[in-house]
């Protein structure tokens, strides 16, 4: 092992314990220092999953934008593997957001789920990546696949700012957001003890999300190394 | 179910597919670093050392 890839895994290992101590701090934050909601009681709790899941799969889903955007137009691998590796992260988180959305509505909604516009296009939006996903394993060139999922990787990202402003453009069931809004700052319309819980959840994630994403890119780039030294080697 | 066990079903849930999806991948990278040991380095990786 070269010595840049031995300072690459020791940073990796550092970043996974700042992520496991990170995450500790969060559940115990979420679930026994943060107060219960007012009208929602302890089920809000839900919430400091729910949104550091859907802001970390729409951090993913802009990674694979750039890839994308970066691998056509330059060709180089390194980006293309990048997109890769923060699709299937971007649809992990997606697939999470809907299932604890879910949770969240049946207490406080009466159902697991409603065809509303939000959801409807978080669904839409999970729906594009898994046909992201399967496009690259389905077509055999990889450069092929690489172009096809690129280009689905653009297209797919401008689902994002239709389901932020579905709230306000359609009359929807979900909420309209408390924190990315335009006329509130945060701490104006949250809590300051739920702001801490959502902030700690939501640096939480974002150090295992860079875990995670570090140990899939090395996933991609070693894949590219096998299959440069199969064809060096003819095997 | 009271309020409770929808959060932890929500917890349970969610830190479940997180650590199962990182075992896997660890998996996936333990292999791929095994592939790759096995495989030696490329001619290329090997000048560049040497010099």
């Amino acid at each position: 092992m070269t010595k840049q890839r031995q300072s690459a895994k020791k940073r990796r290992g550092i970043l996974g314990g700042l992520a496991l101590t990170a995450i500790l701090f969060s559940l115990y934050w979420s679930l026994v220092i943060a107060p219960p909601d007012a009208y929602q009681g302890e089920v809000q709790r839900i919430m400091y999953l729910h949104l550091p899941s859907i802001l970390i799969a729409y951090l993913s889903y802009f990674l694979v934008f750039i890839g994308s955007g970066l691998y056509l137009w330059k060709r180089e691998k390194r980006d293309d593997i990048l997109a890769y590796a923060a699709a299937e992260l971007g649809v992990l988180f997606t697939a999470l957001t809907i299932v604890e959305g879910s949770i969240w509505g049946r207490p406080t909604w009466g159902v697991w789920w409603t065809w509303d516009a939000r959801l409807t296009l978080t669904a839409i939006l999970l729906l594009i990546y898994v046909g992201y996903l399967m496009l690259r394993s389905l077509i055999e060139d990889e450069n092929r696949a690489a172009v096809a999922a690129a280009v689905l990787g653009i297209i797919g990202f401008l689902d994002i700012p239709l389901i932020h402003m579905s709230v306000y453009w359609w009359r929807t069931l979900h909420q309209p957001p408390s924190i990315l809004r335009p006329d509130k700052l945060p701490w104006e319309n949250v809590h300051p003890s739920m702001l801490t819980a959502l902030t700690i959840s939501f640096v939480a994630f974002l150090l295992l999300y860079f875990y995670l994403l570090s140990l899939r890119y090395r996933v991609g780039e070693m894949r590219q190394e096998i299959k440069a030294l199969r064809l060096e080697r003819g095997i | 179910m009271g309020g409770w066990g929808f959060v932890a079903a929500a917890y349970g849930i969610v830190w479940g597919v997180i650590v199962v999806y990182l075992f896997t991948l660890k998996r996936r990278y333990n292999q791929a670093a095994a592939e790759c040991d096995q495989l030696g380095p490329s001619e290329a990786a090997a000048g560049d050392e040497k010099k």
